[in-house]
């Protein structure tokens, strides 16, 4: 599939005292902007969106996609008030760091301070 | 199409303040196919109001619809329900379509999500391009299909000036010269003598420089 295929994450885990949740994609520039905003509504501290590795996405250019994209919503929070720090882009050669990255930038960013879901009708 | 882009969401979350209930109403045409006001748009930006007042302790409750068109009397009517049991509408349609909601909904809040900007063409991916201003009398015939209204910055009809230089326009490096690309294009079309035939000064009455313009075509009136 993706460079999910190595079965690196499970559903949920405990990394380094943060519950992880991970959502499996076909691959990563399937994400949209409204998933990544859909998780801080639901109350996720972080998020990380993982793809393959600089020069070997299997679709040629879904991670360079999915990069841009994250950086939008990364601006998008800016100016929600969130921190852009909050969310990031990794290789799956690079993951451990950067969700050792993002865990220092939590304890200085604190706990999201959006409560969770409000109201919403479709 | 009609390019718009939406504004920026610390004005937004102000304008939407005195609301509890929203409707975020988009627009399933242009300002779809400029990533400002289509569905997905109507959702992230729904999304990004609910976080941005969660960060305050208030809740607003937002409900999310878009229909074909704005513009068009006919798919409007399919938010009637929607806008009645909202408190405002946030209309993320092109200044046509938010005037088309107030004026079918008349005693409904309704806020304008995006600032329309020009009528364009998707030149490349993610680049959209002015191409049209709208002028009311098309002279495209003579300079080849580029327009010197939109894309000279001095809307010469005469050009090019002395300012063009290298195929640039001196307004801005990164413009190019509307009158390089005339001359070029006539010029590959076999068509340069068109630029002998007398151009008069721009009447401009037809433009929205002569006042609110309106097109009635009476074989369609009943």
């Amino acid at each position: 599939m993706n460079a999910f295929d190595q079965g690196v994450f499970s559903t949920s885990a405990d990394v380094g005292g943060a519950l992880l949740q991970s959502i499996k994609l076909p691959c990563s520039a399937m994400v949209r902007d409204i998933f990544l905003l859909r998780a801080f509504e639901a109350g996720a501290d972080g998020v990380v969106v993982i793809g393959c590795p600089q020069g070997k996405c299997q679709r040629i250019d879904g991670n360079i996609r999915a990069g841009k994209r994250v950086a939008w919503v990364q601006k998008l929070l800016s100016e929600i008030g969130l921190d852009g720090r909050r969310l990031v882009f990794a290789g799956s050669d690079t993951v451990d760091l950067a969700i050792a990255n993002l865990l220092k930038d939590m304890m200085l960013l604190g706990l999201s301070p959006v409560k969770k879901e409000t109201g919403i009708s479709k | 199409m009609i390019v718009a882009k939406q504004k920026p969401i610390a004005e937004l979350k102000e304008m939407v303040r005195p609301y509890q209930k929203l409707l975020v109403l988009g627009c399933g045409t242009c300002v779809k196919t400029c990533f400002a006001g289509g569905e997905d748009e109507v959702a992230t930006l729904a999304s990004a109001l609910r976080l941005a007042f969660g960060q305050e302790g208030k809740s607003i409750k937002t409900e999310e619809l878009t229909v074909e068109r704005q513009c068009e009397d006919a798919f409007i009517q399919e938010a009637a329900q929607a806008v009645n049991r909202n408190e405002a509408v946030l209309s993320l349609a092109c200044g046509a379509g938010v005037q088309a909601i107030a004026r079918r909904f008349g005693k409904a809040v309704i806020l304008p999500g995006v600032n329309t900007t020009f009528i364009g063409v998707l030149e490349k991916p993610g680049l959209f391009t002015e191409e049209c201003a709208g002028c009311g009398d098309c002279e495209l015939d003579t300079f080849g299909g580029i327009c010197p209204v939109t894309r000279c910055s001095k809307r010469l009809m005469n050009g090019p000036c002395g300012g063009s230089k290298n195929g640039k326009c001196e307004v801005s490096p990164d413009i190019e010269c509307a009158w390089q690309l005339i001359i070029d294009r006539l010029t590959a079309l076999g068509q340069l003598d068109n630029l002998k035939r007398y151009i008069p000064a721009k009447d401009w009455r037809s433009s929205l420089s002569g006042g609110p313009r309106r097109l009635i075509r009476e074989d369609h009136v009943i």
